[in-house]
C-alpha cells in the first residue's frame, strides 16, 4: 500500500463522484418504479378495473343465461338465492346475467366511444396545434363550441332529435369527449412546438408527418391517455344517468342506470335490485378515476395543472 | 472599527429531500457594519441565496431549516427569535431585494397597494400618509412618473421599473441592513448600471449596511468595501475589496478572478476552473475545493481547513500561494 | 374593454349557432309533426294541408327565421301533451330551476373554495387527506346514485327531509346538495392546486420579506391570485349544473326546466322540447359569458392594457 498522494485522492474522488451521480440516476428510475408499485391509487384502481372488466367480459360466458328471460315464479330474489347468484328483479330476470350485459353496455359506450374520441381528438388537436393559422382557428372554434356544453344537455338534445336510445348517448359522449381531448392536445402541441427539439427537427427539414409521428405523438400520448381516463369516468356516469331517466339504453337491453331506476321502486322489498348495479357503477367510476390519478402521479406530474381544467 | 450591526456566526442551514439532510450553508460567519457594502460572491448553487434567506428567516420550510449558529442583530439572535418578532424585523430593520423583478411582485394588486400595505404593517400611519411615504420612496429611486405608477399594476411596468419598485419597497422604511440578491442579473445590461447606481446612491445617503450577492466580480470590484467568497456552502476567503482583487490567496478566488475576461490586456482562451461544484449531498471530506484545486496537498484531502483570520483577511486554505500572472 | 367586446361578440355568435343547431336537430328529426296533431285516420291530403299551414313545407332556413320571429314576438305555442301555453310553462318552471341552480351554484363555491383553501394550508395533514378523499368520492359517485342514497337515508330512514317535491326550503336541501356535489369536489381540487401553485411564487417571498404575516400573505394575496382560475371555470360549473339539473330534477320531482324537457323528449312533445332545449342552451352560453365577465373583473391584467 503506497502512501496517498493528491493525485491518488483525486482519482479516487472522481470515481466516487461518478458512482454517486450514477446512483442518483438509477434512483430516479427506481423512484419511478417505486412510485408505480407504491402508488396505491393506481394499484387499487387497476384491481377494481380488472374485476369489473373481467365480470363484463367473462361473466356472460360463465353464468350464461338470457338477460331477457322473464320468470314470474321467482321475482325479487335476494343475492345468493337458488338459481340466482345476485338475485332477480321484479320480472324475475336474473340480476347477474343482466348486470354483466349492463357492464358491457357501459364499457362499450364509455371506453369504446372515448377511445374513438381519443383518436379523433388526437388527430384534430395535433393538426390544429401544428398547422396553426386558419386551420387552427376553425378547428379550435368548433371544438370550443362543443366543449362549452355539458355532456348531459348535449345528450338530451340528441335524444330530442333522434329519439331516446344509446345512439344519442354515444354521439354526445363521442363529440364532447373528442372536443375536450382535442383542446388539451392542441395546447400540448403548441407548447411542444416551441421547444428546441421540435424546432431542431423543423430546421433539419424533417417532413411534418415525420415530426408529428416521431416527436410530437410520443410526448402527447401520455397526457392524452391520462385525460381520456377521466373522460371515461365522465362518460360512464353520463350513460348511467341518461339510462336512469329513460333517455339512454332502452329495454330490454339492460344498463346500470336503468337497473337502478327499475329497482328503485322496490327498495323496501329488495334493495339489492338497486344497490347491486349502483355499487357496480361506483366501483367502475372509482376504478377509472383512480387509474387516471395514479397514471398522472407516476408519469406526468406536470399534468396536475391540466387536470384543473378537466370538466365534464 | 465600530461594532458590527449584524454578526453571523457559524450559520448552518440544511435541506431535507427524501429523508436525507444535507448542508447547503456550512459554518458561515461574517459581520456587517454601518455604511458599508459587503459583497458575497461565488458560483450559482454555492449557498449565497440560502445564506441570505437564512438571515431573513425566509428559508423554505419545512424543506429547509437552520441547524446551527446565530445571527446577532443588536442584542437579539434572529435565528431563535419567534416568528412574530421576526416579522417586525423583516421589511423594517432588514430588507431584501430579489433577483427576478418580473415575478417578484404580486400581479393582482397595484404598486401603491403593495407598498402601503407593507408601510402600514410596520408604521401606524393613515392611508394617505402611507401613500405619501410610498410616493416619496418611488421618487427617490427615480421611477419616472411615480403618481401614475402608484395606481398601476406590476404587468404594466418594465423589468427595470419593477426592480425600482422593489428597491423602493425595501428602502422606504429606512432599514439598517439591505440584502440585495443579484439585484441586476435579470435586467438588460443598460438598465443594470442605472439600477446599481440608484442602489448605491441610496446606500450612501442613508449610511445603510448592504449585503450584495452577485456572481459578477466586476460589480463587486466597483462597489463593495469588503468581499466574501463562497464555495460549496462555505466562505473560503474574505478580505477588503482592494486586497482581495490585488492579492487573492485562495486558489478558488484566484480561479474566479482569472475566469473574468480581460479584454484590455490579452486575447485568447478564457481561463476556467476545471471540474464542477460538488453536489451538496456529496461534498469532499477535506477541503471542498480539493478536487478542483491545482495546489491540493494530501492534507487538503484529509483535513477540513478552518477560516483563519490574518491581517484583515480571512482564509480557509492549507496551501495558499500568491497569484501567478496567467 | 376589448376583451369584454370580443367575449360578448363570441357569446352572440355562439348563441346564434347553437339556436340554429337546436332548431335543426329537433325540427329535422322530429318525425312527422302531423302525427301528434291529427288522428291516425287522417288522410295524406289533410296532413299536407296541415304541413302547409304550419309552414313545414317552407325551406328549412325560412322555417328557422319564422320560428325565431315567433319566439321574439312571445308566441311560443302550446304543449302537445296538455295544451299548456309554453310561455307560461317556461316562467313557472324557469323560476324553480333558477332557485335550485342558484342554491347549487352557491354551495359549489361557498363550500368548495374554503375546503380547498383549508386543504392547501394544511397540506399533507390528516385534514388535507380527508378533504381530498371526500372530493375523490364526490367525483366518483354518480349524482343520481347519490340522490337515491340521500333520499333513502334522509327521507326513508331518518325521516329528516322530504324525499321530493317543490318548493319549500326543506324540499330544496337534498336536490341542491346532490346537484352541487360534483362541482364542489372539482372546485375543492382546483382551489387547492391553485393555492399551492401561487404559494410557490416569487412574490410570496417578497411579501414575507416585507414582514407581512402568513395569514395576510395567504388569506389575501395568495387567495386573490388563486381566485382567477376558479372564476375562469365558473362558467363550466354553471354548464355542469344545467346539465345535471336534467337528472336531479327528475329524481327529486323538482318541477324545473330540466324535468319538463326530459318529459317532453320522452313524450315527443316537440314544441316544448325545442323551446326548453333552447332555453337551457341559452343559459349555458350566458353562464359562460358571465364567467368571462367575472374573470375580466377579477383580473387586473385584462382590465387595463
Amino acid at each position: 500500500m503506497t502512501a496517498p498522494t493528491p493525485e491518488s485522492y483525486l482519482a479516487d474522488w472522481d470515481r466516487r463522484l461518478l458512482d454517486f451521480e450514477e446512483s442518483q440516476h438509477i434512483s430516479v428510475f427506481r423512484r419511478g418504479m417505486r412510485n408505480l408499485v407504491r402508488n396505491r391509487l393506481l394499484l387499487s384502481g387497476v384491481i377494481l378495473g380488472v374485476l369489473v372488466v373481467g365480470a363484463g367480459v367473462l361473466g356472460p360466458v360463465i353464468v350464461g343465461g338470457d338477460y331477457e328471460l322473464i320468470n314470474f315464479s321467482n321475482i325479487h330474489a335476494v343475492p345468493f338465492s337458488e338459481d340466482a347468484l345476485l338475485g332477480t328483479d321484479h320480472l324475475g330476470r336474473d340480476t347477474a346475467t343482466r348486470l354483466f350485459v349492463a357492464i358491457r353496455v357501459s364499457l362499450a359506450v364509455a371506453v369504446g366511444v372515448t377511445g374513438l374520441a381519443l383518436v379523433a381528438g388526437l388527430a384534430i388537436g395535433t393538426v390544429a396545434g401544428f398547422r396553426g393559422g386558419w386551420t387552427d382557428r376553425s378547428l379550435s372554434g368548433v371544438m370550443d363550441f362543443i366543449w362549452g356544453f355539458p355532456l348531459i344537455l348535449v345528450a338530451v338534445l340528441f335524444a330530442g332529435g333522434l329519439g331516446e336510445g344509446l345512439l344519442s348517448v354515444i354521439l354526445a359522449v363521442g363529440l364532447v369527449n373528442m372536443a375536450a381531448i382535442a383542446r388539451v392536445v392542441r395546447g400540448e402541441v403548441l407548447s411542444l412546438s416551441e421547444r428546441e427539439f421540435i424546432e431542431a427537427a423543423r430546421a433539419g427539414g424533417l417532413s411534418n408527418w415525420r415530426i408529428i409521428r416521431k416527436h410530437l405523438l410520443p410526448n402527447i400520448l401520455a397526457p392524452a391517455l391520462v385525460l381520456a381516463s377521466y373522460y371515461v369516468a365522465v362518460a360512464i356516469i353520463a350513460e348511467a344517468a341518461l339510462s336512469f331517466i329513460g333517455l339512454g339504453a332502452q329495454p330490454p337491453l339492460p344498463s346500470l342506470g336503468q337497473m337502478v331506476a327499475e329497482g328503485r321502486n322496490f327498495l323496501q322489498l329488495n334493495h339489492w335490485e338497486t344497490t347491486v348495479p349502483g355499487l357496480t357503477l361506483v366501483v367502475m367510476v372509482l376504478s377509472v378515476s383512480l387509474i387516471g390519478d395514479g397514471l398522472r402521479d407516476v408519469f406526468d406530474p406536470r399534468l396536475r395543472h391540466e387536470a384543473k381544467g378537466l370538466e365534464s | 472599527m465600530a461594532s458590527p450591526l449584524l454578526s453571523v456566526r457559524d450559520l448552518t442551514t440544511v435541506i431535507r429531500t427524501e429523508g436525507i439532510e444535507f448542508e447547503v450553508v456550512r459554518g458561515v460567519s461574517f459581520d456587517m457594519y454601518p455604511n458599508e457594502i459587503l459583497g458575497l460572491v461565488g458560483e450559482s448553487g454555492c449557498g449565497k441565496t440560502m445564506t441570505a434567506l437564512s438571515v431573513m428567516g425566509l428559508i423554505p420550510s419545512p424543506a429547509a431549516r437552520i441547524a446551527g449558529g446565530e445571527v446577532r442583530f443588536g442584542d437579539r439572535d434572529l435565528v431563535s427569535l419567534p416568528e412574530r418578532e421576526m416579522r417586525e424585523v423583516r421589511g423594517d430593520d432588514i430588507s431584501m431585494i430579489f433577483q427576478d423583478p418580473l415575478t417578484s411582485l404580486d400581479p393582482m394588486f397595484s404598486i401603491g397597494h403593495l407598498l402601503t400595505e407593507v408601510i402600514r404593517r410596520h408604521r401606524s400611519v393613515s392611508r394617505p400618509e402611507a401613500e405619501a411615504m410610498a410616493l416619496q420612496a418611488l421618487a427617490e429611486v427615480e421611477l419616472p412618473d411615480p403618481e401614475t405608477r402608484m395606481s398601476q399594476y406590476p404587468h404594466q411596468l418594465s423589468g427595470g421599473m419593477r426592480q425600482r419598485v422593489m428597491i423602493a419597497m425595501a428602502l422606504m422604511l429606512d432599514p439598517d441592513i439591505l440584502i440585495a440578491d443579484e439585484p441586476t442579473t435579470a435586467l438588460d445590461v443598460t438598465v443594470q448600471a442605472q439600477i446599481l447606481d440608484r442602489l448605491l446612491g441610496q446606500q450612501r445617503r442613508r449610511g445603510m449596511s448592504m449585503l450584495l450577492i452577485t456572481h459578477d466580480l466586476g460589480v463587486v470590484a466597483a462597489v463593495a468595501d469588503r468581499v466574501a467568497v463562497m464555495y460549496s456552502g462555505e466562505i473560503v476567503e474574505q478580505a477588503p475589496v482592494g486586497q482581495l482583487f490585488s492579492d487573492p490567496q485562495h486558489p478558488y478566488t484566484q480561479g474566479l478572478l482569472r475566469a473574468v475576461p480581460q479584454t484590455r490586456h490579452q486575447r485568447g482562451a478564457l481561463h476556467t476552473i476545471p471540474g464542477r461544484v460538488p453536489p451538496p449531498q456529496f461534498v469532499p471530506p477535506g477541503c471542498p475545493f480539493s478536487p478542483r484545486c491545482s495546489q491540493a496537498l494530501v492534507r487538503c484531502w484529509e483535513e477540513h481547513p478552518e477560516l483563519v483570520p490574518d491581517d484583515g483577511r480571512h482564509l480557509r486554505c492549507f496551501n495558499p500561494r500568491p497569484l501567478t500572472p496567467a | 374593454m376589448r376583451y369584454l367586446a370580443s367575449r360578448t361578440v363570441y357569446m352572440l355568435v355562439i348563441l346564434a349557432i347553437s339556436s340554429v343547431a337546436v332548431f335543426y336537430a329537433i325540427r329535422l328529426s322530429g318525425g312527422d309533426a302531423t302525427a301528434a296533431r291529427l288522428p291516425a285516420s287522417a288522410t295524406e291530403a289533410d296532413r299536407e294541408t296541415l304541413r302547409e299551414v304550419l309552414g313545414l313545407n317552407d325551406p328549412i332556413y325560412q322555417q328557422y327565421f319564422t320560428y325565431m320571429g315567433r319566439l321574439l314576438s312571445g308566441d311560443l305555442g302550446n304543449s302537445l301533451t296538455n295544451n299548456a301555453l309554453i310561455s307560461k310553462m317556461v316562467v313557472e318552471h324557469g323560476r324553480n330551476s333558477i332557485i335550485l341552480g342558484a342554491a347549487a351554484f352557491l354551495l359549489v363555491f361557498l363550500v368548495g373554495v374554503p375546503l380547498g383553501m383549508l386543504a392547501s394550508v394544511r397540506r399533507n395533514t390528516l385534514a388535507d387527506q380527508g378533504i381530498m378523499s371526500l372530493s375523490v368520492a364526490g367525483m366518483a359517485v354518480p349524482n343520481f346514485w347519490l340522490a337515491l342514497l340521500s333520499i333513502w337515508l334522509f327521507a326513508s330512514v331518518l325521516r329528516w327531509l322530504p324525499s321530493a317535491g317543490c318548493c319549500e326550503p326543506r324540499q330544496l336541501i337534498l336536490p341542491a346538495i346532490v346537484l352541487a356535489a360534483e362541482g364542489t369536489a372539482l372546485t375543492v381540487r382546483m382551489t387547492r392546486s391553485a393555492m399551492l401553485e401561487n404559494l410557490d411564487s416569487d412574490w410570496v417571498r417578497t411579501l414575507r420579506a416585507g414582514g407581512l404575516s402568513e395569514s395576510r400573505v395567504i388569506g389575501k394575496h395568495v387567495f386573490r391570485n388563486a381566485l382567477i382560475p376558479i372564476i375562469s371555470l365558473a362558467g363550466l360549473r354553471i354548464g355542469q349544473i344545467v346539465g345535471y339539473a336534467l337528472i336531479v330534477e327528475v329524481i327529486f320531482g323538482w318541477p324545473g326546466l330540466g324535468q319538463v324537457l326530459v318529459n317532453a323528449v320522452l313524450r315527443r312533445d316537440y314544441p316544448v322540447a325545442q323551446f326548453f332545449s333552447l332555453v337551457l342552451v341559452v343559459m349555458v352560453v350566458l353562464g359562460n359569458w358571465l364567467a368571462d365577465l367575472g374573470y375580466l373583473a377579477a383580473n387586473p391584467r385584462l382590465r387595463k392594457t
